[in-house]
């Protein structure tokens, strides 16, 4: 069995009309054979306007989460400034880069508004070696993530307002962990735009 | 001896508190040529005295304005050979940022990053304070900036400064002819002024040394037919 | 006493743990361990790649398609395999997504700031020789496959350097997993001092050889011609597969179609169970925030 299948996770994020949507499932297993909690998610809060979700590994994720905030702390410290999307994933992708021959089992996926460039929607997918895939309608991560790609990529439409694009993502998240033995048990949604961030659970199948 | 280290220090305080080493380094500022700097409400300059020991020297290949990133700039008074260290480490340092966000590094950065260098040598053993005061100046999102760092480590931003062997003269010129909304042009018209007020001898386009960054965000060097320009038009 | 001199003055600056830069081995007996008790190793992005490039009159064009796969998967449909160098040099990457990425990185860095301290332009053998000089260290393990081209003092110059460290210096070059299907056309249609339309058609058709024939490559061309005197980066040259049927409305989910979890069920009834929603106000007050009724499904 791979590392990236021994807990199990699914995540998305999209982008939307001057907003991104980053959602997860809330699985955490071990193993293939017991489902050990049912709320855990996998998506952490850098600042206001920026998320970061962690597939794979879920000690590597609780590792990396309290790297990244770590990074993000001390820059806003020295510099007096948040930092935008795009220079957290740059520093993302070094620190995961920096570990090229033994690497965190985990895969991020960065979603944030710009607050230097008019809130402009930034997501992007990485490996676990820190290669960018940055993109301006969504990216999905985790074990299974071809049955992700099949619903965003039917599902998924430019441009929606914070509301539809809730539905969207959640509608994928839902229908994408359905395929998916190591994932599932709801999901958590949080939609960014400029003034709120609004997070739900989702109720999902329990199997 | 608890600290064998400590012996190899050059920088221990003495009883009235001072580390002469310190004082010592101000001292080998002050003896060096004069530069300074202005920032203006669109760009900022900076401007140096390039006098050579002999008429022999071949003063084109002599550079006293270092570009460190695409929109900062520095230059300096005192030893040369220890701006060309500090140049060495700051540059290599603008990469590391660089390689960490993919972003210039912010002028303030970069300033404390080299003044936090500047202070690690008057306080570890085997190593002495640099004898070297700098001027940076940049444009990045915050704005013009115009910054001087000492061999202390001390740094603060300014609005105008000079340093260097004619300081006190150039600073109170500045004094009098700065204000608030000079443009670049301007600026580097009383860059070249106060220069030529302390300067021994005749002005030249070969003697002098100046830098620029506008909105344009692009920090250069003048070429010696523009500072030739320039010294005609305060003429 | 302790010995001091050469080894404390350059200890002088220690920078954080965390930023000291280079390759960290920390998890790599973890990792050993992990494998051992029967946990497959992930393998990281890979370019299954077309990368070409080929000299002409006066210049060089690189060319290079746009998927990166995972797997058989492809995980990027458009991206950028086209790396900057130096104002004059570019160089195009297959193999290893993260590698490719870094090593050109760091070589364009290491020539930004040789050329601060030289005042010359970049050469491409010297970008050449930094490349060849990392990957051959690490014996193949940093997986880059590489297509160098660039135009110096000495005029236009076309490299390919293999993972370990080899390098060719040809009119025309292919790397990458379509290379086979690329070089076809460079040996059927191939001429000295082409012109630059010329070129770039020819490294086009490579391209476009490498996308329809091997299945790792696909999706874009990407062109970037250098000059003496320009350099067109032209992202995107040719879109040969655009999607080609997009329902024309999409899916539509009405407000309220997904059920949310409700809070808290443990002590409050059903009745007055507010939906399971948080909302931080970043900006403005909180009554401009829409209330989590309108989102209630039963």
């Amino acid at each position: 069995m791979s590392i990236m299948s021994y807990n199990g996770a699914a995540i998305i994020a999209m982008c939307g009309k001057e907003c991104v949507a980053i959602a997860s499932d809330l699985r955490f297993g071990i193993n293939q054979q017991q489902t050990t909690a049912v709320d855990m998610k996998k998506i952490y809060k850098i600042h206001d306007h920026l998320y970061v979700g962690l597939s794979g590994l879920a000690t590597d994720q609780a590792t990396l989460a309290q790297r990244f905030k770590f990074r993000h702390n001390m820059y806003e410290l020295r510099e007096s400034r948040k930092m935008r999307p795009e220079t957290f994933a740059n520093l993302v992708s070094t620190m995961l880069y920096e570990k090229r021959f033994g690497p965190y089992y985990a895969e991020p996926i960065v979603a944030g508004l710009d607050a230097t460039n008019g809130y402009k929607p930034f997501i992007t997918g990485m490996d676990l070696i820190g290669a960018m895939a940055p993109t301006d309608n969504f990216v999905v991560c985790g074990n299974n993530e071809e049955s992700l790609f099949g619903v965003c990529e039917s599902m998924y439409k430019p441009d929606l307002e914070p509301e539809e694009l809730f539905e969207v993502i959640a509608q994928c998240i839902l229908a994408g962990v359905n395929r998916d033995c190591l994932s599932g048990w709801g999901g958590v949604v949080h939609v960014i735009s400029k003034d709120k961030v609004i997070t739900r659970t989702l109720k999902g199948r329990m199997d | 001896m608890a600290d064998s280290r400590s012996n190899y220090s050059l920088t221990t305080f003495n009883s009235s508190g001072e580390l002469v080493q310190i004082k010592h380094a101000l001292a080998a500022v002050q003896s060096g040529a004069t530069s300074l700097g202005i920032r203006a409400v669109n760009g900022v300059v900076l401007a140096t005295e390039k006098k050579l020991p002999s008429t022999l020297v071949d003063e084109t290949t002599v550079e006293k304005i270092a570009q460190l990133t695409p929109e900062i700039g520095m230059t300096y008074s005192g030893m040369g050979p220890d701006f060309r260290v500090l140049t060495k480490k700051t540059r290599k340092e603008t990469q590391v940022y660089y390689r960490t966000y993919h972003e210039l590094v912010p002028c303030s950065q970069i300033v404390r990053e080299t003044a936090s260098v500047m202070q690690e040598f008057t306080q570890r053993g085997g190593v002495r304070p640099f004898g070297v005061s700098l001027l940076m100046a940049g444009f990045d999102s915050n704005g013009p900036q115009l910054y001087q760092v000492d061999p202390s480590g001390t740094y603060f931003a300014w609005k105008a400064s000079a340093i260097g062997k004619n300081m006190v003269n150039a600073k109170t010129f500045l004094e009098k002819r700065y204000s608030e909304d000079m443009e670049l042009e301007d600026a580097i018209h009383t860059a070249i002024l106060t220069l030529k007020e302390g300067f021994d001898g005749q002005i030249s386009a070969e003697n002098i040394e100046i830098g620029i960054v506008a909105e344009d965000r692009k920090f250069r060097v003048l070429t010696s037919a523009e500072v030739a320009d320039y010294l005609s038009e305060v003429e | 006493m302790a010995l001091l001199a050469s080894g404390n003055v350059s200890a002088a600056y220690i920078p954080d743990r965390d930023e000291r830069g280079g390759f960290n081995f920390d998890n790599v007996a973890r990792n050993e361990m992990m494998s051992q008790n029967g946990l497959k190793f992930k393998a990281a992005m890979k370019t299954g790649t077309t990368i070409t490039g080929v000299c002409f009159k006066g210049g060089v064009v690189l060319g290079a398609d746009t998927r990166s796969t995972n797997g058989e998967t492809v995980a990027d449909k458009n991206c950028e395999k086209i790396h900057y160098i130096a104002p004059n040099i570019y160089c195009c990457g297959a193999g290893t997504a993260a590698d490719t990425e870094a090593v050109t990185g760091m070589i364009a860095s290491a020539l930004e700031l040789h050329r601060l301290a030289t005042k010359r332009k970049s050469r491409v053998v010297t970008a050449l020789t930094m490349l060849k000089s990392h990957l051959f260290k690490y014996q193949g393990h940093v997986g880059a496959a590489l297509v160098l081209g660039g135009v110096d003092i000495n005029g236009p110059h076309l490299f390919s350097v293999h993972p370990h460290g080899s390098s060719d210096s040809l009119p025309f070059a292919t790397m990458g997993s379509g290379s086979l299907a690329a070089m076809a056309v460079f040996e059927a249609d191939f001429k000295e001092d082409m012109t630059e339309e010329e070129a770039k058609e020819i490294v086009a058709r490579s391209i476009r050889a490498g996308i329809f024939n091997d299945l790792g490559s696909g999706s874009n061309v990407d062109l970037c011609v250098i000059t003496a005197d320009k350099v067109d980066y032209l992202r995107n040259y040719e879109c040969p597969n655009e999607r080609t049927y997009v329902r024309s409305k999409g899916y539509d989910f009405p407000p309220g179609t997904t059920v949310l979890n409700r809070r808290n069920f443990m002590t409050a009834t059903a009745a007055t169970l507010p939906v399971n929603q948080i909302v931080d106000i970043i900006d403005g007050a909180p009554e401009d925030v829409a209330s989590g009724d309108a989102m209630q499904t039963d």
